[in-house]
């Protein structure tokens, strides 16, 4: 059975976060998300979140002559974001309160 | 990102891109060139070929609501629904033509399998919610389509509304007719003991002109559910007789694809349990027939599910 334990990789939440700090192109997008959350997404997952995010409003495309189309966060998608980030700043709070409590982790 | 590629990376390039090519067109106008950007900065490679191939099935099955307008959606759905149903409607006339047709001391003795027999019953009943459901569904819409047709006279989409009855009527008439003119001359050209399963239904025709008057019938059928589908796109009509006939249609494909399952589990029980009853001994029929079904069902399914979803939420496309 598949370890599904790297939910909090989930696409769309790299995306939604690597569109945070600027509007990005597809190829930019995979770039930032490897370099920083270090994920490789492929074109076809890419694109698939990217088609949810914009028909959900949380994402939005931007002006381009260019065939590299940028987008931009939404407001609804910069909420979303911070709901997700909230959720899961409480769930790394209490797994490294934890860990440095009964096994002795020191920290990252 | 530029330069000449190796035979190996433009290959993987080209599938990837051939990839592209399994997506609906709306998502395709709209992501197309944005992913083939990508694939050029990014290099296309086997991952991305099958990675853009796997995305492509929820692209279908839940399409982005923003790439379309909910009543085109469901205008489509129709027009595709109304033709995989016409081909499925098809293969299973074939289905009953080759098994419960036959009315032989042969059939009556040997085909007493429970399996098959349920298989039969289950054939029938799930034909006939079927066909209700294409009429409660389709008539109203019809009907709409051709009030509209008869105020401003356009001949030609009341040629596409009148195809489904004309076109049937005209096919099982060429039928008789045909039949007619070859049984005697077959009764003495195919003498073949035991007879192939396509000889079954024919009586003495032959199992060539019973083969060509199946690939008539499946262009009669092809034909037949082009009009309304065509009618569908011209006339574009919307409103509650849309979305009723959207429901209708999803019905219809779910029992009519229950019904191609029941002559799938009847065929294989046939080859299976009674292989003495006439040609069932032969495999290549059911080699055919099988991903025929498997191939019009999925589309039939794939085709209203996204009709429905639609239907569910016009606002949103």
């Amino acid at each position: 059975m598949r370890d599904r334990l790297d939910r909090w990789a989930d696409p769309p939440l790299l995306v939604l976060a690597s569109l945070a700090e600027d509007p990005k192109h597809g190829y930019a997008i995979t770039q930032d998300v490897a370099d920083t959350m270090g994920v490789r997404l492929s074109a076809g997952t890419l694109y698939a979140v990217i088609s949810r995010l914009e028909s959900r409003g949380l994402i939005e495309p931007l002006e381009s002559d260019d065939r590299r189309r940028p987008y931009r966060l939404t407001a609804a998608g910069a909420r979303e974001l911070a709901e997700q980030s909230e959720r899961m700043h409480q769930v790394s709070s209490v797994a490294q309160r934890r860990l440095r409590a009964n096994y002795g982790w020191a920290g990252a | 990102m530029s330069g000449p590629l190796a035979p190996q990376t433009r290959g993987a390039s080209l599938l990837a891109r051939a990839s592209l090519g399994l997506y609906p067109p709306a998502w395709r106008a709209r992501y197309g060139e944005e992913v083939r950007a990508l694939l050029e900065d990014s290099g296309a490679g086997v991952r991305a070929a099958a990675s853009l191939a796997w995305h492509a099935v929820p692209a279908w099955v839940r399409p982005p609501r923003h790439l379309y307008d909910g009543t085109e959606r469901m205008r489509a759905s129709l027009g595709t629904v109304l033709a995989a149903w016409a081909v499925l409607a098809g293969l299973g006339a074939v289905f009953a033509q080759l098994t419960q047709a036959q009315g032989s001391a042969q059939r009556l003795t040997l085909v007493r399998h429970p399996v098959i027999q349920w298989s039969y019953w289950v054939f029938d009943g799930a034909v006939i919610v079927s066909v209700l459901a294409v009429a409660a569904g389709g008539l109203p819409l019809w009907l709409r389509m051709f009030r509209e047709v008869r105020g401003a006279r356009r001949r030609r989409e009341a040629a596409c509304l009148f195809a489904p009855a004309v076109v049937p009527a005209a096919y099982l008439a060429l039928s008789a007719a045909i039949a007619g003119l070859v049984r005697q001359a077959g009764a003495r050209v195919v003498p073949w003991q035991p007879r192939p399963v396509v000889d079954l239904a024919n009586g003495n025709l032959g199992p060539w002109w019973f083969l060509a008057l199946v690939l008539l019938g499946f262009a009669a059928a092809a034909v037949s559910a082009a009009g309304p589908g065509l009618a569908l796109r011209r006339l574009r009509p919307d409103g509650p007789a849309v979305t009723r006939a959207t429901g209708a249609a999803g019905l219809a494909a779910a029992t009519m694809v229950l019904a191609g399952a029941a002559s799938i589990v009847a065929a294989v029980g046939l080859y299976l349990w009674a292989p003495a009853y006439a040609g069932y001994h032969e495999s290549w029929p059911l080699a055919i027939y099988l991903p025929a079904v498997l191939l019009a069902a999925a589309t039939a399914i794939v085709s209203a599910t996204r009709g429905i979803r639609s239907a569910r939420s016009p606002a949103m496309g």
